[in-house]
């Protein structure tokens, strides 16, 4: 019988159900769109997080170089021994390989519950003299026993005695028995299975479940004056790489410039064949370090100064640094096993002395990275069982690098923050539909009062009024729900594209929608269902007072003064202990990006407390002369408007402040957004240098000098710089020490109008000064703080600094220290100097900029897209360039958080907000119309004409509609610092505070209109009204 | 009694529409009332009283047949017009008192002055006319600081202020106690006598019909009755 009732109050009052409908489902709709978002975008951080690297994995053997040590261990008995057995230990050491093992050493000692037998060892059956000691453990070291040098093809044996203290099984209770020599520094086990060839490795790996490729990389790093091709010799360093053609397949940064890599044959790279005057099929020689000199043909010329595979450092102080070469040349894998590992195993036995730089042999491997189509930490279980199944593969002789676990590790957690960081920003959203429900509620409850008393009237007890309220609410949000969920994937759809959503699982967006739809029905059933509690507990005087006098709950318990200071004190304790600041993320350090989350909550407290606040201060206005009557009844409309709002001033302001809220989140989300978008923009400049960056490729027949800088000034090409740049390209020496160096040269003045240099990235001038410092002073160098602390020099101070560093131009000069930097745009890897290019050039004639870095006339997109497209068709098409700009920078941020469509969330979160904007308008005005239709009928029997009920109405929308977006608009802007404060960490470099003003004005714009139509829309109803049947009703 | 105060209905009909068609509720083929008389109209509920007021008072637009308050037929006139008539010639006082809850009790009677445009001493006949009724004190209190009696005494103040020449009332005394009921009737008809208005009442109150001195019955939508009362016995 009830739920009778109350579904027939809800189909035949459609207008009422649909507005109380309208707060669930944007609720639902709001919290499932964000989940889904989420959801969505957590496979492309993924993508986004592994599509960097060139490498997934590298199992890296640990010596290349002389591993060819057995060592087998023998124990007698084998079983189970009682307390006083002695047991037998019998070590054979072969050495299987070509050349002699140096400075072997054999380590063993007995099992806790065995001890050494005093004077039982011997070395090949004599006895070895080390007192009571163990000599195959000797001091507190456990130092093992050095047997000098083993020849290749011989076999030594040791043996010992150890008795059992305590009952032991040896066979479990291990004797560890290791080896290791000079050549392979590493202990091996005894016993170890027998390394396997790295070709057969290849295959294995390549056949696991999930490998993509297994590919073999060798290279070793010759000396200077080590590359030689028809007499000539190039006085620079070599690098010779080994691997297959299938490698360069895997790793597109790998650019065969001319010809093709054959077996057997060699890539040479265009720096040295330029240098060489060498062309294809032309023979080239380098010298390995045992003096053996290989002769190849060349088969190729490749351009590998993008390939940061094979450049990346492996060692652990410089890892993951670029430390190009520029002259290298590539032999098969076949060539490099067969011919240079021999020659550096040869040279290590020869010399005595280990060799410094043994040749680094790895097999790099791929995952199927479709397989990875799912969240980062889904797709980390699934890269470390990828991980644990290539270590199993001939274990005990390589180290395993798993990048790509490494890469996700970091990706996991950062998608840990996105999901906070989205639940966060769309907290408010969900609040104002909370609100919006309840504010809907609240005005449509007056609506009911009537059929509740009527209902009271036939005996419904207050029990049964709030169980119809309950089933009303449940059908209300069920409903809202249902419709909810839908527009919630709609939403997430349009903003994603159905392909990104998709690659979410079922089950996740399964429970995605749930959570949505708990957290929406949370938020606003609970509102609507105790606005209507609310309702059925006032009677109808109350209710009446209520619209004049009664003030509303957090006026009365001075909430909205209490949120004021509670956000002041704690942003005064953030900003003093530095809370805002955050770390940002580093996928080199294998960090995630630190949002301080506990400051999430600022914002939306600073939201609340200063829309509340300026409600407060709208009441105040309005209530100043409230009694007052400022009787000029000559001028009716204006007189009824004035009274209307003055003694209804709780109601008025209650209006405004929902709608500030509104306005107020729209507004900080526009904010934030141009902020973010600036700030991402501003961060890509940073790391790039500047718009463009120019880099002329080695394949390049030609050598481009500073003054050719002319030639990129196409139109839309504001100032160029030539900048001489490389990693450890100089040594700077100073009184105290000395130390290699990156050292940019540029052309300062231009440098200081292209580069986004910030006054404080300089320690001890200002940007400005310290360019004119350049320019003025010839022989004036910059240091990075960090890099002068470690040479303990001090402005003013004489440096003298290697230039062309390694090469047969190698110069010294002296400059003079003339200020310090923290950082500067446009060197990623670190600029430890900077200098004049003029000086460069004066001292080193041949200087060749290595890059060009060129600002746009106005820094629009389309300006960029237009000038790169003109350097790429043109200038490219003579001599090949690489020409990265900003955008294509922020394309290969690796930070998988840059995967995250947070424009998407702020649009997302924008649209919702102008929906409940322009939702709650209506309802404010159609509410007005519920409880004031029976004044304006009043007023129309009292013979006040339609047009003015209709001005009336329009006027009390209006200064709701002006005075909310007005305080909106204030408190938004507030709630955007607050924003860009705590999301920070997301930034290389502080974001900029825009104002979008279209964005603002759209949000304003959308109020109001709305506010103009409801109105007349209202005001058409009221004219509509039956009057008769209202005045007389009581 | 004047034709200007008089009232003229013929061939009234007003028909609401429902779902299964047109449901008439009034149908009143001819109805005069002379000017400055007072009309009691009587008859069980839903038998149309309300809407012939509503239709008298310009609320309502029938469906046919035509009314003539004196010399004007406002059921051909626009909306506009009749709103502009009806605040120069009408007052109405309801069961709910109608006043408008933002404004204090001298601002309510006021404001009907403006309205009408009557710009004679408004101030001091709005105050003389709340003294007259026993509600001077209460000039500035809001209307829900008064008591039910006294909201609706404010609404008779604010339905006569003006000086109409038809006062309808529509059960006027519904909602209230038999002393507060009867205070607000003699208001009305003093007001009616001194005015010279017409007053026309609906009631249910057999006692408040036999003050007035005539007496129409209604049922199903038609005049059944129509009997003067002789108050001179």
């Amino acid at each position: 019988m009830l739920a009778r009732y109350v579904w027939a109050d809800l189909t035949r009052n459609p207008r009422r159900t649909l507005s109380t409908l309208v707060g669930v489902m944007l609720g639902v709709g709001l919290s499932c769109a964000v989940l889904f978002l989420v959801d969505g975008l957590s496979a492309s951080m993924t993508q986004r997080a592994v599509a960097p690297l060139p490498i997934d994995m590298q199992r890296v053997l640990t010596d290349p170089v002389g591993g060819d040590l057995r060592l087998d261990q023998e124990i007698n008995p084998a079983g189970p021994v009682q307390t006083g057995t002695v047991v037998r230990v019998r070590l054979g050491l072969h050495n299987a390989g070509a050349v002699a093992a140096n400075e072997v050493v054999v380590r063993s000692e007995p099992p806790a519950g065995l001890a050494f037998v005093a004077g039982s060892a011997t070395l090949d059956g004599d006895p070895v003299d080390a007192g009571d000691a163990n000599p195959f453990a000797t001091g507190p070291a456990r130092v093992g026993m050095n047997i000098g040098t083993v020849e290749a093809g011989t076999t030594r044996t040791f043996e010992y005695e150890a008795t059992a203290t305590v009952a032991a099984d040896p066979s479990t209770v291990l004797f560890r028995s290791t080896v290791s020599s000079r050549e392979a520094v590493t202990p091996v086990d005894a016993n170890a299975a027998d390394p396997v060839d790295l070709t057969q490795l290849a295959i294995d790996i390549a056949a696991l479940d999930g490998v993509a490729f297994a590919e073999q990389l060798s290279f070793a790093d010759l000396p200077p004056n080590s590359l030689s091709s028809d007499g000539t010799t190039d006085p620079g360093a070599v690098r010779v790489f080994g691997f297959d053609p299938g490698y360069i397949d895997h790793d597109d940064t790998i650019q065969i410039v001319q010809g093709s890599h054959v077996a057997g044959a060699a890539l040479l790279s265009a720096e040295a064949a330029s240098k060489l005057g060498v062309s294809i099929d032309d023979t080239v020689s380098f010298e390995l370090p045992d003096g053996t000199q290989i002769d190849v043909s060349i088969s190729g010329i490749v351009d590998l100064s993008r390939a940061r595979s094979l450049f990346a450092s492996r060692q652990g102080a410089d890892f993951e640094t670029f430390l190009y070469v520029p002259n290298a040349v590539v032999v098969d894998s076949a060539t490099f096993a067969d011919a240079v590992v021999p020659a550096y195993e040869r040279a290590a036995t020869e010399r005595g002395e280990r060799v410094k730089s043994p040749p680094v042999r790895e097999i790099d491997i791929g995952v199927e990275r479709d397989l990875l189509d799912a969240d980062p930490g889904t797709a980390l279980r699934q890269t470390e069982q990828i991980g644990a199944n290539v270590s199993k593969v001939a274990g005990q002789q390589d180290f395993l690098l798993d990048n790509i676990s490494n890469t996700l590790t970091v990706a996991r957690a950062d998608a840990g923050v996105a999901k906070r960081l989205f639940v966060f920003l769309g907290v408010p959203a969900a609040l104002l539909a909370a609100m919006l429900a309840a504010y809907a509620g609240n005005v449509l409850a007056g609506a009911q009062r009537r059929e509740q008393a009527t209902l009271r009237i036939r005996g419904a007890s207050r029990r049964t009024l709030l169980l119809m309220l309950a089933l009303r609410v449940s059908c209300i949000t069920a409903a809202g729900s249902v419709i909810g969920v839908t527009l919630g994937y709609v939403s997430a759809v349009t903003v994603l594209g159905h392909g990104t959503l998709m690659r979410a699982s079922t089950q996740s967006l399964v429970v995605s929608a749930a959570i949505g739809i708990v957290a929406g029905l949370l938020a606003t059933g609970t509102a609507l269902y105790v606005t209507g509690r609310r309702s059925i507990d006032r009677d109808i005087n109350e209710d009446r007072a209520r619209l004049t006098h009664r003030t509303p709950v957090w006026r009365r318990y001075r909430l909205d003064m209490i949120a004021v200071l509670l956000v002041a004190v704690a942003t005064a304790v953030a900003l003093s202990k530095s809370a805002f600041d955050g770390i940002p993320g580093s996928v080199y350090v294998g960090r995630s990006v630190e949002l301080p989350l506990a400051l999430l909550f600022l914002p939306i407290a600073a939201w609340v407390a200063g829309s509340l606040l300026a409600g407060r201060l709208f009441a105040w206005l309005l209530r100043l002369h409230r009694r007052k009557s400022i009787a000029n009844f000559d001028r009716t409309l204006p007189f009824l408007y004035r009274m209307s709002i003055r003694r209804r001033s709780w109601a008025v302001a209650e209006a405004a402040v929902v709608v500030g809220l509104i306005v107020g989140l729209g507004t900080s989300l526009a904010v934030f957004t141009a902020s973010y978008d600036a700030a991402k923009a501003a961060d890509a400049r940073y790391v790039l240098g500047s718009d463009i960056r120019i880099s002329p490729s080695p394949a390049s027949e030609r050598v481009y000098r500073s003054s050719d800088r002319s030639e990129f000034q196409v139109d839309g090409v504001g100032e160029i710089t030539p900048v001489v740049y490389g990693i450890q390209n100089v040594i700077i020496r100073s009184d105290r020490t000395s130390d290699p160096a990156n050292l940019a040269a540029v052309d300062p003045r231009a440098y200081q109008q292209v580069a986004p240099l910030r006054d404080d990235q300089f320690v001890t001038t200002t940007a400005t000064q310290a360019m004119s410092v350049l320019v003025e002073q010839p022989n004036a160098v910059l240091l990075n703080a960090d890099f002068a602390n470690f040479l303990q020099v001090e402005v003013g101070d004489t440096l003298l600094v290697l230039l062309a560093r390694g090469t047969d131009e190698q110069v010294e000069t002296e400059l003079e220290l003339v200020g310090l930097y923290e950082r500067l745009p446009g060197f990623p890897d670190g600029a430890d100097a900077l200098m004049n290019i003029a000086r460069h050039e004066a001292t080193l004639p041949s200087t060749a900029p290595d890059f060009f870095l060129a600002q746009t006339t106005d820094g629009s997109a389309s300006t960029l897209d237009k000038v790169v497209s003109e350097l790429r068709d043109d200038k490219a098409a003579d001599q090949p360039l690489h020409i990265e700009s900003r955008a294509t920078a922020l394309a290969t941020d690796q930070s998988s958080l840059a995967a995250l469509n947070i424009r998407g969330l702020l649009d997302l979160d924008s649209a919702y907000a102008l929906a409940m904007g322009t939702v709650t308008i209506a309802i404010f005005v159609f509410g007005l119309l519920l409880q004031r239709r029976r004044e304006y009928v009043t007023l129309r029997a009292q013979g006040l004409q339609p047009g003015s009920i209709r001005s009336l109405i329009s006027a009390e929308a209006g200064t709701v509609a002006i005075a909310g977006c007005l305080a909106g608009l204030g408190v938004g802007l507030i709630m955007a610092v607050y924003l860009i404060k705590v999301l920070r960490p997301l930034f290389v470099l502080a974001p900029p505070y825009q104002i979008p003003l279209g964005a603002t004005s759209a949000i304003v714009a959308s109020v109001l209109v709305a506010t103009a139509i409801t109105s007349v829309a209202a005001s058409s109803l009221v004219n509509r009204l039956r009057a008769t049947e209202l005045l007389r009703d009581e | 009694m004047t034709d200007e105060r008089g009232i003229r209905v013929e061939g009234l009909v007003v028909e609401h529409p429902t779902p299964s068609g047109p449901l008439r509720a009034l149908d009143c083929h001819e109805f005069f009332v002379v000017g400055g008389s007072s009309v009691a109209i009587v008859g069980p509920s839903g038998c149309g009283k309300s809407t012939l007021l509503g239709v008298l008072a310009g609320l309502a637009t029938p469906t046919a047949g035509t009314v003539t308050i004196g010399s004007t037929e406002i059921t051909s006139m626009s909306e506009l017009t009749r709103v502009a008539f009806r605040k120069h010639a009408i007052g109405v006082v309801y069961q709910a008192d109608n006043l408008l809850p933002f404004l204090t009790v001298f601002e309510n009677v006021r404001l009907q002055l403006a309205l009408s445009g009557d710009k004679q001493d408004p101030e001091r006949r709005t105050r003389d006319l709340l003294d007259q009724l026993g509600l001077g004190p209460f000039g500035e209190r809001l209307p829900d600081e008064l008591s039910g009696g006294q909201r609706q005494r404010v609404a008779v103040a604010r339905a006569i202020v003006h000086r109409p020449a038809l006062i309808l009332a529509d059960e006027p005394t519904g909602a209230l106690d038999d002393t507060n009921a009867q205070v607000v009737v003699e208001l009305l008809t003093d007001a009616h006598r001194e005015l010279g208005a017409t007053l026309v009442m609906v009631t249910h109150d057999s006692a408040v019909a036999a003050g007035m001195q005539r007496v129409v019955t209604l049922d199903q939508g038609s005049i059944v009755d129509d009997c003067e009362v002789d108050h001179a016995g």
